[in-house]
């Protein structure tokens, strides 16, 4: 039954997304969804989720407009692998299907501009450190690299190409930076506060709108969480919550700021997990708003969800191995 | 447990996607007029260089509904803030530029007045398409970085400084031109203290909105441009103010330098002649057809409506109309001209003439 339900769920999943002809976004959560913790050397995590990112509040500066006729998603499917090739270094790659709509509504109207496609990915080289911080700490450092896969040249139905946020791709290699701490303890040994940090460094797409160039701003993505287990029904489960501040600086275009881009951010994030089998974990979490702080005038997140499934496949043990 | 929460999720997720209209395709949804551009592929222009500015369609509202209020009792306005001014129907209304370049498009009751912040263009046009009334949108397109408007009755497109439909059912149609004028606000009001002006309240935002500008250093400097612009002419400042005078697809442009203190200058041009009148904050021109052409024109700005004279002992307004000697109540004919940045009228009316004294 437990199986059927699964099947059943991916499923109908899948059938919805295929069926997705969506268009804008806030742009592809790349920087959201890296950085799986390591487990052991030779284990496989394989995961594979489903984001919704939904704009539809406008913005200016920490003002919300009261403007409702701007509707921006983000559809986006993300495959994550990781494999720990050490103890200590593991590599993780992650790879996009994302789909964008901006839809707009005015004058009894409505306009509707959408891509799809595959989306940029994210290659990042991990090193784990343990007890950094005390007993039962972990510290893990990664670099890595935003390969530029997706498509930039998508058009409209007229055949006018699509501006740069409404691309599945960039077009541009980035460098990322990123940090994950995490601590245990004593009193509570399941109970965990960890911090990411992800910086992403981004290039210039020399080749905008044929003649131009664009770069989307450098962005930072802070994140404290807390997480606990719990047996709930037989079922374990890891209830979370985190906080996350985010900073970008304002996109460039022809080597000039791109007003109305970039801003500070700060939502927060609970989440919900559940091992359906040892090594199967489906979770799902949601991003409400706290504030925001545009430059100029944005469109400025709703609310995002991220749900999915995770798969860690462990090394076969070896019987020498076994006291 | 593990069912139950498959099956909240499950339905979650579904309900997620299906409340974003996945199902809509473009051309499944309705505009008010029922027509569908996209079966027009044809255009005027490359239509590589038309592009997609970012907000969308109707991304830049435009005001349907304006609201005016009378010039003596608007306290947002400065003096040196830039105004559209327009008379028709005897009415004088002015547009503030801090409106106009988050709206760009008024629908007023009989003219829509047209602004691209970019290229510091502005029109009047009648809101007259295809023998009946509509009004215009912002098609949310750019072409050589420069405002493309749509009408709402056959969806085509406009380029504003083409003065032209370039897509859509209506291609080839040329809009019907109201005279406008662009000054600042101690010019127009000394002129007109009866105008009315739009009011911030027209706009869908707090008033205090229109005090900021959207673009950010766009009009300073000189060399950043949102979009690229071809051919892109370096022979003054891009962003130049200049008035120009437009005959069969060429311009010929004057610089508000020029007239510093007041001028009136007969000048010839593509075979026509023109009498051109302003001073450092705004510039006109009118055609010196064969029963004005033997008049002397002097400039004689007192803020008050008059602006030039002749030696007939008429006087004129800064629209071209006598208001008082022998020939009063006649208008000059106004050529096409506007004021717009130098790169605009350069990249649209290639090699364009500069006048000089």
């Amino acid at each position: 039954m437990f199986k059927r339900v699964l099947f059943c769920f991916c499923f109908f999943s899948l059938i919805s997304l295929s069926n997705a002809q969506t268009c804008c976004s806030g742009g592809i959560p790349l920087s959201n969804n890296i950085g799986l913790a390591p487990i052991e050397k030779g284990t496989l995590q394989l995961g594979i989720h489903y984001d919704y990112n939904n704009l539809n509040t406008l913005n200016f500066g920490t003002e919300k407009l009261d403007d409702n006729s701007r509707l921006r998603i983000t559809h986006s499917i993300l495959l994550n692998a990781n494999y720990d090739i050490t103890k200590r270094i593991s590599i993780e790659g992650l790879f996009t299907w994302v789909s964008q709509r901006r839809k707009i509504s005015q004058f009894d109207n409505t306009n509707l501009e959408q891509s799809s496609g595959i989306g940029d990915a994210v290659l990042l080289l991990k090193y784990h450190f343990s007890n950094t911080f005390g007993q039962n700490s972990n510290l893990n450092i990664g670099i890595g690299t935003k390969i530029p896969l997706g498509s930039t040249t998508e058009t409209n139905s007229q055949g006018i190409i699509l501006n740069a946020d409404l691309q599945p791709g960039s077009n541009v290699w980035d460098l990322v930076f990123w940090t994950l701490m995490s601590k245990n303890f004593n009193f509570r040994p399941s109970f965990s506060v960890w911090s990411q940090l992800t910086y992403r460094n981004t290039g210039t797409n020399k080749e905008y709108l044929e003649n131009s160039s664009y770069k989307f701003g450098n962005e930072f993505q802070a994140y404290l969480g807390f997480t606990d287990q719990f047996l709930i029904f037989n079922a374990l489960t890891n209830p979370a919550v985190s906080f996350k501040y985010r900073h970008a600086e304002k996109d460039k275009i022809s080597g000039f700021d791109f007003d109305n881009t970039g801003g500070n951010w700060i939502s927060v994030i609970p989440d919900f997990s559940i091992y359906f089998k040892p090594n199967i974990i489906f979770s799902t979490q949601v991003e409400i708003p706290l504030y925001s702080n545009v430059d100029g005038i944005q469109l400025t997140p709703t609310y995002r969800l991220t749900t999915g499934l995770l798969f860690r496949i462990l090394p076969k043990k070896n019987i020498l191995d076994i006291k | 447990m593990k069912k139950t929460v498959l099956v909240i999720f499950g339905i979650i997720f579904i309900i997620s996607c299906s409340s974003s209209g996945n199902n809509e395709t473009p051309n499944d949804l309705p505009n008010n007029n029922g027509n569908n551009n996209s079966a027009n592929q044809e255009w005027l222009i490359p239509i590589n260089e038309v592009k997609d500015g970012g907000p969308g369609k109707d991304g830049i509202a435009s005001i349907d509904s304006p609201k005016f209020e009378a010039a003596e009792f608007q306290t947002h306005l400065q003096n040196d803030d830039l105004v559209v001014g327009v008379i028709h129907n005897g009415e004088a209304k002015a547009y503030p530029h801090a409106i106009l370049d988050w709206h760009e498009i008024v629908n007023d009751e009989t003219v829509t007045i047209n602004y691209c912040p970019l290229t510091g263009s502005a029109f009047g046009w009648k809101n007259i398409v295809n023998g009946s009334s509509s009004t215009f949108g912002v098609s949310g397109l750019l072409y050589n970085t420069n405002l493309i408007l749509y009408d709402r009755k056959t969806d085509s497109n406009w380029s504003q400084m083409l003065l032209q439909c370039v897509n859509g059912n209506l291609i080839g149609d040329s809009p019907e031109i109201v005279s406008v004028i662009e000054t600042n606000w101690l010019t127009w009001k000394s002129m007109y203290p009866f105008s009315s002006v739009l009011s911030r309240e027209s706009g869908s935002f707090d008033l205090e909105h229109y005090d900021r500008y959207p673009y950010g250093n766009y009009l300073e400097n000189h060399n950043f441009f949102l979009f690229n612009v071809t051919p892109l002419n370096s022979t003054l400042p891009h962003k130049q103010r200049v008035f120009a005078i437009i005959n069969n697809n060429m311009a010929k442009v004057y610089q508000f330098s020029d007239f510093e203190g007041g001028n009136a200058i007969v000048d010839s041009f593509n075979g026509k002649n023109y009498l051109v009148v302003g001073n450092e904050n705004i510039i006109n021109a009118f055609e010196l057809t064969d029963d004005i052409s033997h008049l002397c024109y002097e400039y004689c700005f007192d803020y008050t409506e008059t602006f030039f004279k002749d030696n007939e002992g008429n006087n004129w307004s800064i629209f071209g109309k006598a208001t008082s000697g022998s020939r009063e109540g006649q208008n000059l004919i106004t050529p096409k001209s506007l004021v717009s940045f130098w790169f605009a009228i350069a990249a649209f009316y290639p090699g364009p003439y500069i006048y000089s004294e």
